[in-house]
């Protein structure tokens, strides 16, 4: 009885501190239920689910599912995910001095700079992405004239391949890669390289060893905010692509639109998801998160 | 560390207490409560008696006329002039009916896929009226996704289609649905590209036009096509030939020969160049070749996949009386000959070809050469002869529906 009373009145009073933190999370938290936990149930619901549109659709736990669209997809999958390396490397190499160059150098024309580089993203990703289309057209404004000039063989094109998939993708992810760099380095100490420069460091040197660990977390955010939708992204296969460039995420939406193959579709869904998990934990697991988010 | 592992994994080595036993009972019967949600997730199917039922024939009496109208249709398949649509201002200023006329059809599968939810639960997927091919109809039929039609408000459709648009096989009896044009899926080509006349099927097979042909993403027009290039009439298509006709569409692709395989919008490529030959649809062509002179229609030598598009109501739609009235407004042989004299395509109502000529004799110049061109072509109302060429899509269960596309996807989704 009075060990009940003992724990309790620190119990109450603990709650009385952390209670209104913990209450602030409800509103997500619903959010997430909601939309998130529910359709994530509902999905997995149907992919373990048999049957056709016309029968209906009821649970049989089939996990063969799963197996059957490894098998039938796996070109999609593995293309999907070397797309999804290709973008983020790419970006990488493209977005890290652009950043490093607005960070460090940027000078009172920062805000200019930033500007200048999200302002393209005002316009609708769609029409962007249609945009390229006609610009890179076959015999387009572009490759119209350096074809007639004969610099280019006639058969020469850009769409329909995976160079134009692929620079589609880097196109429309670039500042989900370019801003969080230029956070993670704007933020860092100058000092610091001063004392690197104190301690007879190289400029290279100071940069391998000072900047670069320093902009980790920049690196690990973007590269998280660009390969995992570019993963999933059909949009830019279906408008700049054409025959072998069909990524999972249009054969997702092939199955559940055009196919009425929900439970596939499903399945599909969860093996990507559980794919960029892995390979996000082996991610972080390399670049050690801790001192990423600690 | 240890700790935790103790606690987690304590009830696994100590011998099972009361208390843990209840606790793990109480574990397992979290993965039952989700295994009745996961349970409780499944979809209703057609046959299921909840479901509307398809075989319900006699229309459940119509409404008041509600003020307004929603239409799905394809692109390019209505007149335009300066911006708007003159049929549908007239159709406005006839009836009192406001009408949203979306263009947001670019192939039967994509937009099904797009209305069929709503449509298995009964309810209104926004649209009073939309556009689908034959075979759609007969498959939205078995579903039960369509609402039979008052002929009684349709005295246009008795009194002026032609009589081979009546009574079709997909829709003995009209029961559910009246034509809204027909056409033909044929080639189109740039003449000018190619470098020579086209005449076979066997040109989308050429290795000169590497990279630049487009098929269609329409699973039936594509299969269709293929059967048809190794001799075999689409309708009497046994599951052998299909295969064969994959293979056919595999080599196609292997070799690179073909772009991209397209819905509606292979006419932006045909247009721009990047396709110089494509499956083409006989009145895009026609539309298309205002611009370019130097576009191509033809039905090749061995024949060409023939269909009709159908105004259909499904269920739910919120407002079947005035979509009667628009059907009943497009069935009007002027308003069906200005739509004709636009869309380049069969009109199924029978004055329109010569009210056509009746235009073209009161036009004058070009317009009245264009108008005469419309009128005769045997492709816009097929000849006989051009009748003879055609093929009808295969009638398929849903089970050949299931293994064709399953072999058509292998070909798409590479």
């Amino acid at each position: 009885m009075t060990t009940t009373v003992e724990t309790a009145a620190p119990r109450s009073a603990r709650w009385r501190r952390a209670g209104p933190p913990y209450s602030l999370l409800l509103p997500g938290g619903l959010w997430l239920l909601v939309f998130f936990v529910v359709p994530m149930v509902s999905m997995l619901s149907v992919s373990l689910q048999e049957g056709s549109l016309e029968q209906g659709y009821e649970l049989t736990w089939r996990f063969q599912t799963y197996l059957d669209v490894l098998g039938k997809f796996d070109r999609q999958f593995i293309r999907s995910i070397f797309y999804g390396l290709m973008v983020t490397g790419a970006l990488l190499l493209i977005c890290y001095p652009l950043a490093y160059t607005i960070a460090f150098r940027g000078g009172r024309w920062k805000n200019a700079l930033l500007f200048l580089l999200i302002m393209p993203f005002f316009v609708s990703f769609i029409i962007r992405t249609l945009e390229w289309k006609f610009i890179l057209a076959d015999d387009g404004f572009i490759f119209g004239p350096l074809k007639n000039l004969g610099w280019l063989g006639q058969d020469f094109r850009v769409l329909a391949t995976p160079f134009a998939v692929i620079g589609g993708l880097v196109y429309n992810f670039l500042p989900f890669m370019a801003l969080p760099l230029y956070v993670a380095l704007e933020r860092m100490d100058r000092s610091l390289l001063d004392a690197a420069g104190d301690l007879y460091s190289s400029r290279t040197s100071a940069f391998l060893r000072v900047t670069l660990p320093l902009s980790l977390p920049g690196v690990f955010a973007g590269s998280l905010l660009t390969f995992i939708p570019a993963v999933g992204d059909f949009i830019n296969a279906e408008v700049l692509g054409g025959i072998n460039t069909t990524m999972i995420g249009n054969v997702i939406q092939n199955e559940f639109l055009v196919n009425n193959d929900y439970p596939e579709a499903a399945a599909i869904s969860f093996l990507l998801l559980a794919g960029i998990l892995i390979g996000v934990a082996v991610y972080a697991k390399l670049l050690g998160t801790e001192e990423l988010t600690g | 560390m240890t700790e935790r592992m103790n606690e987690l994994f304590g009830g696994l080595q100590d011998p099972m207490s009361r208390r843990e036993l209840l606790r793990r009972a109480g574990r397992g019967s979290v993965f039952l409560g989700v295994g009745a949600l996961l349970a409780a997730c499944g979809i209703q199917g057609e046959d299921d008696d909840a479901g509307p039922a398809p075989t319900e024939a006699s229309p459940s009496p119509l409404p008041e006329i509600a003020g307004q109208v929603v239409v799905a249709n394809w692109p390019l398949y209505i007149d335009r002039a300066k911006g708007e649509s003159p049929t549908l201002v007239s159709f406005t200023e006839e009836t009192d009916i406001q009408i949203d006329y979306q263009v947001v059809i670019n192939d039967n599968e994509e937009f099904f896929g797009t209305i069929q939810e709503p449509l298995s639960r009964g309810q209104s997927a926004g649209y009073d009226i939309i556009v689908v091919t034959d075979w759609m109809v007969a498959k939205m039929i078995r579903l039960g996704f369509l609402q039979p039609l008052h002929h009684d408000r349709l005295p246009n459709f008795e009194a002026n289609a032609f009589e081979k648009f009546k009574d079709p096989s997909y829709d003995p009896g009209n029961i559910y649905s009246i034509p809204w044009a027909a056409g033909i899926t044929g080639i189109g080509y740039d003449i000018e590209r190619t470098g020579r006349e086209l005449t076979s099927r066997e040109d989308l097979w050429d290795p000169a036009f590497e990279g630049h042909v487009g098929m269609f993403t329409e699973m039936r027009d594509s299969f269709g096509f293929a059967l048809l290039a190794n001799g075999v009439v689409p309708e009497e298509a046994t599951m052998e030939d299909v295969e064969a006709a994959q293979q056919k569409l595999l080599e196609q692709r292997e070799t690179g020969i073909v772009r991209g395989y397209f819905g509606n919008d292979y006419t932006d490529q045909l247009a721009t160049g990047n396709l110089w030959v494509s499956m083409a649809w006989s009145g895009d062509i026609f539309a298309l070749q205002q611009d370019n002179p130097n576009l191509r229609f033809i039905i090749p030598e061995e024949g060409a996949m023939r269909w009709t598009d159908n105004m259909v109501i499904p269920v739910g739609a919120e407002h079947p009386a005035d979509a009667h009235e628009f059907m009943n407004f497009v069935y009007d042989p002027r308003i069906a000959t200005n739509i004709t004299e636009w869309v380049w395509y069969e009109s199924p109502v029978s004055q329109v070809p010569d009210l056509i000529r009746q235009d073209a004799a009161e036009a004058s110049g070009g317009e009245a050469e264009l108008l005469d061109q419309i009128a005769e072509s045997p492709l816009v109302f097929p000849s006989e002869e051009v009748e003879s060429q055609l093929y009808n899509y295969k009638n398929l269960d849903e089970e050949d529906e299931r293994a064709w596309n399953e072999l058509f996807q292998a070909v798409v989704q590479g």
